[in-house]
């Protein structure tokens, strides 16, 4: 008992003294969650945040990076009721997380001085559900071809391939076998389905069903894979990251290791910080059946539906996304913005390098295909690999694939 | 005894019967928290999940080659080290390093070796053996998972081994020796029966240790158990469905399943074991 009491004053005290914290002033805090590219990104986004609090002197904001299975984490503490009031969304998780009821709809809290017409419609429309906006969309990417100009004049290329079959002549240019062991690839290939939706799409296939059933191993959508499989396996003038020892395709490509390679703006600067001396220019992706296509990713800004202060939430949305926003950290090309507005102020379509990647957003093929996609993908790059090996013919791959992928989707209905 | 037993029951007993209980429902965790009982559906659906079937069989593959192989190996090494060499300290610390290191820097440290210009594919090349992909290759994939786990477990297992080893009294081999017995003889006769208690332990532990696999495949492929589902292990697809897909009731009805797998093998053993030790 003796023990008791000074034991419970000082409980007493401490809920006290919390009380008068929470009590002192109507600060609120916040939280931001993402993940970070690179540490430039992150140094220019906790500078918006500070200027943000500036402004908003009773919010402050948490920054909080989430590196690693990023999206296993936001969906774990989601459950826990433990979220972030703000995180990053990538289009292809989103239509999980706005059909579970998770995210909070942004239409009461949009005025129309906020523009979001302004907003590319092809990302907007990836954050949409039964005419509610559940995530403002802040940058995107598309693919776009990589080459090695070093290596494309040696070969006596002129100028990059328009069109899939010139890219394959040059990709047999460009390998270069010393010695009977090839040390140079043309192409890099990362045979996963995020990365290969538009070949299926060339020839008029399909990813999925009206009913989020998976469709690609219909002849057409065999058609657009059939030429990646037969560059690997019959030209033998791609490779991929693993077959020459790199971790990824941006560094086998960085290393010279492949001549040339389909990869998103967020090579960029990682190429020319870590090699310097690599000299390579950007095109668009060569044409298949007489048709443009790329893939398109973009990321949102959401809402959690359980965060208890919308209003800092809303404001710091509004704040990273609106036109002086979205100018204030666009400029760093990890990813273009997604205001159209920006996006032009930005000259990015002037500037060589970039304006592939710009012209992309028009035709490219958006990340995203309904709440069924994870279990599609799985299926889709473990059989595609196997066909890429040569373990089986393509269509018989795809097959399995499709039915592996269905069966599984119709089991967990 | 009452925290004890309250922390058992909230951390250990509790959570057991949730996930018996929880395997029979349909649990949908994110937005609206809903459970509906399911039946036995989970469990037969279980019968028509073609991956459910590679990770099994994945993971009898592994536990077939790591456990014998990583037990004989631990037995050899604790031979060598019990012989009276030079330098004897010294080599036991070197062959205790490798279950030092944390599992993730050892895969990381191994993916670096197994690269198609790695370490190891030099040495082949330098030897004019074939070179393999070892990380993109589904043939070869998780046997190199398996290379890196034997040399990774085996020396704590010497430890162990090690220590059965000095118990064994030096009287029996004086003994053996006054009546002729050849080394071999002494090996086979003496030591090998005396160390059956440990070896019962070591493989057991080695079981279940191999059962549970994740780690090492997860770092390997990327969380996705390829190239082409060849290091799909059953914790590893238990831990898909729970996080990838929330699908919580068929992870824990799959759960269930790799349990009552471990019981089995250890029971086999047991019952091996058993049978030699009534002679």
């Amino acid at each position: 008992m003796r023990k008791l009491i000074p034991s419970s004053i000082a409980i007493a005290l401490l809920c006290f003294t919390v009380g008068c914290r929470s009590n002192n002033t109507n600060q609120v805090e916040i939280t931001l969650s993402g993940w970070q590219a690179n540490p430039n990104e992150g140094k220019l986004l906790d500078q918006t945040i500070r200027e943000f609090e500036a402004k908003n002197p009773t919010i402050k904001v948490k920054r909080e990076v989430i590196n690693s299975q990023y999206m296993d984490v936001i969906r774990t503490r989601l459950i826990g009721e433990v979220a972030p009031d703000v995180f990053y969304l990538e289009a292809f998780e989103a239509p999980t997380l706005m059909k579970f009821g998770v995210l909070e709809p942004l239409n009461s809290y949009i005025k129309p001085d906020f523009k979001l017409n302004d907003f590319e419609p092809n990302l907007l429309n990836a954050f949409k559900r039964d005419g509610k906006v559940y995530g403002i969309p802040k940058d995107f990417s598309t693919l776009a071809l990589f080459y090695n100009s070093t290596a494309l004049k040696n070969a006596g290329i002129t100028q990059p391939p328009r069109t899939w079959d010139e890219l394959r002549t040059a990709a047999k240019k460009l390998t270069s076998d010393k010695n009977g062991k090839i040390d140079r690839y043309g192409m890099g290939v990362v045979p996963e389905l995020p990365r290969q939706t538009f070949m299926i799409k060339a020839f008029g296939g399909q990813l999925v069903d009206p009913n989020n059933y998976a469709a690609f191993a219909s002849p057409e959508g065999l058609k657009g894979l059939e030429l990646v499989i037969d560059q690997y396996r019959r030209d033998r003038t791609a490779a991929q990251a693993s077959d020459v020892g790199a971790n990824s395709n941006s560094e086998a490509f960085g290393q010279g290791r492949v001549a040339m390679t389909l990869d998103g703006a967020w090579a960029i600067p990682y190429l020319k910080e870590t090699f310097p001396k690599l000299k390579f220019q950007t095109a668009e992706v060569p044409k298949i059946n007489d048709r443009q296509g790329t893939m398109l990713y973009t990321v949102a800004y959401v809402m959690n539906r359980q965060s208890k202060q919308k209003d800092a939430a809303w404001k710091l949305i509004q704040y990273l996304t609106d036109e002086a926003g979205m100018k204030r950290w666009a400029n760093q090309g990890v990813a273009l913005p997604s205001r159209r507005s920006v996006l032009a102020g930005l000259n990015y379509d002037r500037n060589p390098i970039y304006s592939p990647f710009v012209s992309g957003a028009k035709y490219g093929t958006i990340w995203q295909a309904g709440e069924t996609l994870p279990t599609i993908v799985t299926s889709f790059d473990n059989q595609f690999v196997s066909a890429l090996l040569g373990q089986q013919p393509l269509p018989e791959a795809m097959k399995r694939a499709q039915d592996t992928a269905n069966r599984e989707i119709y089991l967990s209905r | 005894m009452t925290p004890a037993i309250v922390i058992l029951g909230a951390f250990l007993v509790l959570p057991i019967i949730c996930a018996i209980v929880l395997a029979f429902y349909r649990v949908q965790l994110l937005g609206e928290v809903d459970f509906r009982f399911a039946g036995l559906r989970n469990f037969i659906r279980i019968q028509d999940d073609e991956r459910v079937w590679i990770a099994l069989q994945n993971t009898i593959q592994y536990v077939l080659i790591v456990v014998p192989c990583q037990t004989i190996l631990a037995l050899l090494l604790a031979l060598l080290l019990n012989a009276k060499i030079r330098g004897r300290s010294w080599f036991r610390v070197a062959f205790f390093l490798p279950t030092v290191t944390s599992s993730a820097v050892l895969t990381l440290i191994f993916m670096w070796i197994y690269n198609s210009n790695g370490l190891l594919n030099n040495f082949l090349s330098f030897l004019g053996l074939p070179t393999y992909n070892w990380l993109g290759d589904p043939e070869v994939a998780l046997k190199g998972i398996m290379l890196m786990n034997i040399w990774a477990t085996a020396p704590l297992f010497m430890v162990i081994y090690l220590a059965a080893l000095q118990d064994i009294p030096e009287s029996l081999y004086e003994a053996a020796s006054i009546d002729g017995a050849t080394t071999w003889e002494k090996f086979w006769c003496i030591t090998l029966p005396f160390l059956k208690p440990v070896t019962f332990f070591v493989i057991t532990i080695g079981i279940i240790g191999t059962f549970q696999l994740f780690d090492q495949s997860y770092i390997f492929s990327n969380g996705s158990g390829g190239p082409d589902n060849s290091t799909l292990t059953i914790v590893l697809l238990i831990y898909q469905y729970a996080f990838n897909r929330l699908d919580m009731g068929y992870a824990l009805a799959l759960t269930l399943i790799l349990a009552l797998t471990i019981m089995i093998a250890t029971l086999i053993q047991r019952y091996f074991f058993k049978e030699e030790s009534l002679d």
